[in-house]
C-alpha cells in the first residue's frame, strides 16, 4: 500500500474537536428558534385520563403545545415491532415518558410552559421485575395489547440444531450455571440533540444526534405523514453514540411536528437526566446455560434460556434476543447448540442495542464455564480453547459462513505476552490471569427493512479544481468512519488526503447508508467507496490512456503523480485532472455493497449472518483484595483480528475504548431503579471507570486479510468488547478461586463469595 | 431571580445575611451548594460568596501545630509540602475529595459544611416528585427506612473526620460574635438539621490543630479510586499519651468519634462502640450489609496498623 491505508492516521476531524471548533448539532443556532419543553410521566404504569393544556397555551413566551393523540402513527426501528408514539396515547408506560410538548421562545419558558400542563393519571399494575412479565396477568395491566397468551413477552426468539439436550446428558463433563447481569447504558458524552427547520418550499430538515439518519429519514416521514422526498436529515459531528443514538427517538418527531405547525426552527437538547431515562441500552439479562466437554476437552453441546428485560418498548430487542443465542456459535465449533431467549416488555424505559450488542453477556456466560469445564477436565483453560476454535472458511451449525479467522493467532499473541504458561495458576493468593475470547459480525448481512437497494452506496466526484469528494451517507459517530472515506480515496488516486474533502451523514445530498450499527461501516461503506475511486481512477486512467497513446492498465497513481514505469507516462495530478476532464467536465463514478447471498432457510436464519467475522482473545490479570473484596484489573493483554487496519492508530482506539467499556461494565456500572425510577441517572453515580481506574493496555493488531473486506479489512468497533468482561471474572477465579456470575462484580459480591467458600 | 454577593469583611457579611433572612446561602467554593441549588433542593434567593474574605486564605502549619483560613482549596491542602510534612492526614483526605479539578474550587470550610447526602434524596426535582418527596423536603416519611420522625441522611466530608481525629477547633463568627468551638461539636446527629449546633448566620473563618499526632491512619471507602463520595472514611489519630482519636464518617448523620486510651481499648471495643454509635441505613449506592461490614474491616486494619 503505497498510500494512507495500513499507516496511522490521525482523524481528519480531530484538530476541530479537541479544540472545540467541531459543531455538535447543539452548537446550531437559527433565527427565531424555539425550544422544546417536555413534560414526562410521574408513573410507570397508567392510562391517561385527561389532559389539560389550556394553561401552557398561554403562558408568556410559548408558541405552541402538541399532545400525544396529534401524532397517533407509531414508530420503531425494526418495522416489525413499530410500538412507539412520539407522545405517550392512551397510556404511559415508564416513569419519564413523554406525555406533552411545548415550544417555546427560550428554554426557561418551554420548561416553565411544559411545567403547566396539567395530566390526570389512572395508574395501573407496573411491571418492573422481567419474571412477572413472563406470568399471564389481568388484560387490563398487560403493557401491550399486542403480546400473546395474556403475557407481557415481546418475543420468543428459540432454535435449536441436533438435540443438545440429549449430548449434555452423555457428556462427561457438563456445567448448568446461572447468571444475572445488571442493564448498562452507553455513557457517550454529547446528550442527544436535535434541530427541525420547517423550510419555505414546504420541506423538513432535520439535523439530529443520530447513527441513523436513514431511518430517522424513513420514521419522520411515516409519523408526520410526509413524503419522503420532502425531509432531510443530517448528522453533523457527533460526540459518541455506541448503540444509543442508532434509534429513531420520539423527541426527534417532537422537535419535527413543532417545527411544521409553527413554521419556525425547533431545537431539542436532553440534560443529563433524560439521556439517562431515554436509556436504550444493555438489556438487564438472566441467562441459565449448559455447556458439555469430552475428557479431551472438546465441547458436546450447549444450550441456553435467557430472560432480557426489553423495558416498555420494542427498540431492536427482536434482533437482540436472537443475538443472544446465535452469537454463540463462534469462535468454537458447537455442533449441537440450543437457545431460548425471551424478552420481556417491563414498564422501564426501552433497551436496545449497546456496543457488542447481545453478545456481551452470553459471552460472558459460556467462557466462564469454558473456564470451569477445564478445571473440571484438568485442561489448561487456553489449551480448551484452542481445541475448539473454529477453522477458516468454514460454515457453522447455524449456517454462519466463516471466511477469515485469525483467532489462533490472537489467543499465541497474548498467551505469550502475559506469560500465561509460566503463571497461570501459579501466582500467590490474590493474584491471578484470566482469558477470555469472543468473536463479532462485521456487519449484518440483512438490511434492517427489506428492499432491493445496495446496503450502501458512495459517489466519488472529481472537478477541474483537482479535489476529490466522497459522498457517503455513512455516519461518523467518533469511529472515524470520515477519515477511512478519505484514506481510501487518497490510496485509489494517489494523492495526498487533504486532496480529499466529503459530504457525508446528509439524506438530500449524500446516497443512502443504513447506519452506523452491527459494526458494518468500514466493511460496506469502505466496500462501496474503493470501488467508487477505482471506477473514478480507471475513468481518468482510460482518457490519459487515450490521449498518451499507452495501456490503461499501465498507469499508476501514487505520490500525487500520474505516471507508467516506463515513463511513457509523467504528469502531476492537476495535469492528469485536466486530461480527464477534458470534453466532459467534472466525473462522477458511484461505488456500492451488497452482501453475498448466504445463510440456511429456517425460520431466525438471518439472525447473526454477516459477510465476514472478527475475532479476538484477551487476559486480564487482576489482584483481589480478600478482606475488602476489592477487584483491581492490573493489565489486560487484547488481540484482535480485525482483517486489515486500515487506519491502526482507529483500531487501537477501539480495542482500547473497547476495554474501557467493557471494565465499566464488568465491575462498577449499573442501571439502578427503584420502583422502575432510575436512582443514578448521571455521571456521578452511575460509575465509569475513570483513567485512574483503568488498567494498564497492550494492544496486538491480527491481520487474518479477509477475502470480501475492502483491502481486507474487518470490523474493529465492537468485537473487542466482548472478551474483556469475562477474561476479568475468570482471573478473579485464578486469584481467589470464587466465580462471578452476577455483573457488576462489585466488592460486597466478591466479599460475599470469599467468605461462602470459607 | 437571584442576588449574588461578595463582601470582603466578615461584618458585611453578617450584615447581608440580616438582609436576607432565611433566604440565602453562604457560598465557598460553590461545588456543593449549585448542584444542591440545580437540583431545586435549595432555593435560596441569595448567595453570599465568601471567598474574597480578608485574612481567610492562609495555611500555616509546623511540626507543633496548624492553622487553616477556612477558604483555602483543598488543592492548596494537598499540594503545600508543609501540610504534608506535619500533617499527611490531612492532606491525604483532603485528596481523596472528588476530582483533582473540583478540588482547585472546593474550600476547607465548604467541605467542613458539605451537605449531608441519601440516595433518595439527591436527586432531580421531577424525580422526587414522581417518587414522592420524604422528610427532608416535605414529605412526612423516611423513603428509605419507612419511619415518621428521622431522616438518616449521611454526612459524607472526608475531611471532618481527619480534622476531628486531630483535635481540631473552628473560628465561628456570627452576630453572637466570634467563638471557638471542637470541630466535632458543630454536627448534629439529625439527618434534616445536621449543623443544627451551628447560628444560622455563622461563618467558619479558620481551623486550628493545636498539637502534631503520635501516628496516625486513613482510610475512605468507594467503588473508584476518585471522584466518588464517601462509603465510609475512618481517621484514626494517637497522641503522645497514647489516646486514640478514631472517627468515622459516611455512615451516620454526624462523623462518629470514639476517642479512649489506648491502655483501655481493644478492637473488639472499638468496633462495638463504633457499630453502636453509626446510625447507618441503606441510602447510600454501596449496599448497607457491606457498608456495615467494612466497618469492622477498617477498624481492624487501623488496629493492627498501630
Ligand atoms: C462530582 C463531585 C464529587 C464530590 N466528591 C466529594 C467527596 O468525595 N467528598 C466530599 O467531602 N465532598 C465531595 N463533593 C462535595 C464538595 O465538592 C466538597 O465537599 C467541597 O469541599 C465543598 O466545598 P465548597 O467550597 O465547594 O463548598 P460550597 O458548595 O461552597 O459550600 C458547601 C456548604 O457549606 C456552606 N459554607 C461554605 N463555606 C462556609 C463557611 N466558611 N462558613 C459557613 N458556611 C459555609 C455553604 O453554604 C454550603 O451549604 C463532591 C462534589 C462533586 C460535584
Ligand atoms: S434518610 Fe429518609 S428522610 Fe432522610 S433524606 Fe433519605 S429518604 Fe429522606
Amino acid at each position: 500500500m503505497s498510500g494512507p491505508i495500513g499507516k496511522p492516521t490521525p482523524y481528519i476531524d480531530g484538530v476541530q474537536k479537541v479544540t472545540g471548533k467541531a459543531m455538535y448539532t447543539d452548537d446550531y443556532r437559527f433565527p427565531n428558534m424555539l425550544y422544546v419543553g417536555l413534560l414526562r410521566s410521574p408513573h410507570a404504569h397508567a392510562h391517561i385520563k385527561h389532559i389539560d393544556t389550556s394553561a401552557a397555551e398561554t403562558y408568556p413566551g410559548v408558541a405552541a403545545v402538541t399532545v400525544g393523540t396529534d401524532l397517533p402513527i407509531s414508530f420503531g426501528i425494526l418495522p416489525i415491532s413499530s410500538d412507539e408514539n412520539a407522545m405517550a396515547v392512551e397510556k404511559v408506560r415508564y416513569v419519564g415518558e413523554i406525555v406533552a410538548a411545548v415550544a417555546a421562545e427560550t428554554m426557561e419558558a418551554a420548561q416553565k410552559g411544559a411545567e403547566k400542563i396539567i395530566v390526570e393519571y389512572d395508574p395501573v399494575r407496573a411491571f418492573i421485575d422481567p419474571g412477572d412479565s413472563l406470568e399471564v396477568c389481568d388484560p387490563a395491566e398487560q403493557i401491550h395489547s399486542h403480546t400473546k397468551g395474556g403475557k407481557n413477552i415481546h418475543k420468543t426468539a428459540e432454535l435449536r440444531f441436533n438435540e443438545p439436550e440429549k449430548a449434555l446428558e452423555q457428556s462427561p463433563f457438563k456445567r448448568t450455571e446461572s447468571f444475572k447481569f445488571a442493564g448498562v447504558t452507553h455513557a457517550f458524552t454529547e446528550p442527544h440533540s436535535t434541530i427541525a427547520i420547517w423550510n419555505g418550499d414546504e420541506t423538513l430538515t432535520v439535523i439530529s444526534a443520530t447513527q441513523v439518519p436513514h431511518y430517522l429519514h424513513r420514521n419522520l416521514s411515516k409519523v408526520l405523514e410526509l413524503p419522503m422526498h420532502r425531509v432531510q436529515v443530517k448528522k453533523p459531528a457527533l460526540g459518541g453514540g455506541f448503540g444509543g443514538k442508532s434509534d429513531p427517538f420520539a423527541h426527534e418527531m417532537i422537535t419535527a411536528y413543532l417545527s411544521m405547525i409553527t413554521k419556525r426552527p425547533v431545537k431539542c437538547t436532553f440534560s443529563r437526566e433524560e439521556v439517562f431515562i431515554n436509556n436504550h441500552g444493555r438489556h438487564p439479562t438472566t441467562i441459565d446455560m449448559s455447556v458439555g466437554c469430552d475428557q479431551d476437552g472438546i465441547i458436546t453441546a450447549l444450550d441456553t434460556d435467557t430472560i432480557i428485560d426489553g423495558g416498555a418498548y420494542g427498540s431492536f430487542g427482536v434482533v437482540t434476543s436472537y443475538y443472544n443465542g446465535v452469537l454463540l456459535q463462534g469462535p468454537y465449533k458447537i455442533d449441537k447448540l440450543g437457545f431460548r431467549t425471551r424478552r420481556a416488555y417491563t414498564n422501564k424505559s426501552q433497551c436496545g442495542a449497546m456496543r457488542g450488542h447481545g453478545a456481551v453477556n452470553p459471552r460472558y456466560a459460556m467462557e466462564v464455564i469454558l473456564d470451569m469445564l477445564a478445571h473440571d477436565a484438568g485442561i489448561d483453560p487456553c489449551d480448551l480453547r484452542e481445541k475448539n476454535f473454529l477453522e477458516e472458511n468454514t460454515v457453522t451449525v447455524g449456517q454462519l459462513r466463516i471466511t477469515s479467522n485469525g483467532v489462533r493467532d490472537c489467543l499465541q499473541a497474548v498467551r505469550e505476552k502475559s506469560d500465561w504458561d509460566k503463571l497461570y495458576g501459579k501466582q500467590p493468593y490474590g493474584r491471578g490471569l484470566g482469558i477470555g475470547c469472543g468473536f463479532y459480525i462485521s456487519g449484518s448481512a440483512l438490511p434492517i427493512i427489506w428492499n432491493r437497494y445496495p446496503q450502501t452506496v458512495v459517489h466519488a466526484k472529481l472537478d477541474f479544481d483537482g479535489r476529490i469528494v466522497m459522498f457517503s451517507g455513512a455516519s461518523d459517530i467518533g469511529q472515524g468512519s470520515d477519515t477511512m472515506l478519505a484514506q481510501i480515496a487518497s490510496e485509489e488516486l494517489g494523492v495526498p488526503m487533504n486532496y480529499v474533502q466529503l459530504e457525508v451523514a446528509d439524506t438530500k445530498t449524500t446516497p443512502v447508508d443504513l447506519g452506523s450499527y452491527s459494526s458494518r461501516v468500514t466493511f460496506m461503506v469502505g466496500n462501496a467507496a474503493k470501488m467508487a475511486a477505482e471506477k473514478l481512477r480507471n475513468e481518468m486512467a482510460k482518457a490519459i490512456a487515450k490521449e498518451k497513446d499507452v495501456s490503461a492498465d499501465d498507469i499508476v497513481f501514487r505520490d500525487n503523480k500520474i505516471f507508467t514505469e516506463d515513463g511513457a507516462v509523467d504528469i502531476s495530478w492537476e495535469d492528469g485532472v485536466e486530461t480527464a476532464l477534458a470534453g466532459r467536465g467534472a466525473i462522477v463514478e458511484s461505488g456500492y455493497y451488497f452482501s453475498p447471498k448466504m445463510g440456511g432457510d429456517f425460520k431466525g436464519s438471518g439472525a447473526g449472518l454477516s459477510p465476514a467475522y472478527s475475532f479476538g482473545a484477551f487476559i486480564s490479570d487482576v489482584t483481589v483484595n480478600p478482606s475488602t473484596g476489592s477487584v483491581k484489573v492490573e493489565k489486560i493483554w487484547a488481540a484482535h483480528d480485525c482483517g486489515k487496519a486500515l487506519n491502526p492508530l482507529a483500531v487501537e482506539g477501539q480495542i482500547e475504548g473497547s476495554i474501557h467499556m467493557g471494565l465499566g461494565q464488568a465491575v462498577s456500572e449499573d442501571m439502578r431503579y427503584v420502583n422502575g425510577q432510575i436512582v443514578n441517572a448521571n455521571f456521578f453515580d452511575y460509575r465509569i471507570p475513570y483513567s485512574v481506574d483503568t488498567p494498564d493496555m497492550d494492544v496486538t493488531i491480527i491481520e487474518s486479510n479477509d477475502s470480501e473486506g475492502p483491502y481486507g479489512a474487518k470490523e474493529a468497533g465492537e468485537g473487542p468488547i466482548h472478551p474483556v468482561l469475562p477474561s476479568i471474572g475468570n482471573a478473579i477465579y485464578d486469584a481467589v478461586g470464587i466465580r462471578m456470575m452476577e455483573l457488576p462484580i462489585t466488592p460486597d459480591k466478591v466479599l460475599a463469595k470469599i467468605q461462602e467458600k470459607g | 431571580m437571584g442576588h449574588y454577593f461578595r463582601p470582603t469583611t466578615i461584618k458585611e457579611a453578617l450584615s447581608l445575611a440580616s438582609d436576607w433572612p432565611g433566604n440565602y446561602k453562604y457560598f465557598g467554593g460553590g461545588t456543593d451548594l449549585q448542584i444542591y441549588r440545580k437540583q431545586k433542593l435549595l432555593n435560596n434567593e441569595a448567595i453570599i460568596d465568601l471567598s474574597e474574605l480578608d485574612d481567610t486564605c492562609s495555611i500555616k502549619a509546623d511540626e507543633n501545630s496548624m492553622k487553616l483560613g477556612a477558604f483555602v482549596t483543598l488543592d492548596e491542602i494537598t499540594t503545600s509540602s508543609d501540610i504534608q510534612t506535619h500533617f499527611p492526614l490531612l492532606a491525604e483526605a483532603a485528596a481523596s475529595v472528588a476530582t483533582p479539578v473540583i478540588r482547585k474550587t472546593a474550600t476547607m470550610g465548604g467541605n467542613l459544611l458539605v451537605n449531608n447526602r441519601c440516595t433518595l434524596y439527591n436527586q432531580s426535582k421531577e424525580w422526587r416528585d414522581a417518587v414522592g418527596s420524604c422528610l427532608r423536603e416535605v414529605g412526612n416519611i423516611c423513603l428509605v427506612t419507612g419511619g415518621k420522625d428521622k431522616c438518616f441522611s449521611r454526612n459524607v466530608s472526608d475531611t471532618a473526620p481527619a480534622l476531628i481525629a486531630l483535635n481540631a477547633v473552628v473560628i465561628i463568627h456570627s452576630q453572637d460574635g466570634k467563638k471557638e468551638i471542637p470541630l466535632q461539636d458543630i454536627y448534629a446527629r439529625d439527618g434534616i438539621k445536621f449543623h443544627d449546633h451551628l447560628d444560622e448566620d455563622a461563618i467558619v473563618s479558620e481551623i486550628r490543630v493545636p498539637t502534631k499526632p503520635a501516628s496516625w491512619w486513613f482510610k475512605k471507602l468507594r467503588l473508584r479510586k476518585t471522584l466518588d463520595f464517601t462509603s465510609l472514611t475512618v481517621a484514626a489519630t494517637v497522641d503522645s499519651a497514647g489516646i486514640a482519636r478514631v472517627c468515622l464518617n459516611g455512615v451516620s448523620m454526624s462523623p462518629v468519634l470514639i476517642e479512649e486510651s489506648l491502655k483501655k481499648l481493644t478492637v473488639e471495643t472499638v468496633i462495638k462502640k463504633a457499630r453502636k454509635n453509626c446510625k447507618t441505613v441503606d441510602n447510600d449506592l454501596m449496599p448497607l450489609k457491606y457498608r456495615r461490614e467494612m466497618i469492622n474491616v477498617y477498624l481492624n486494619e487501623w488496629w493492627k496498623s498501630k
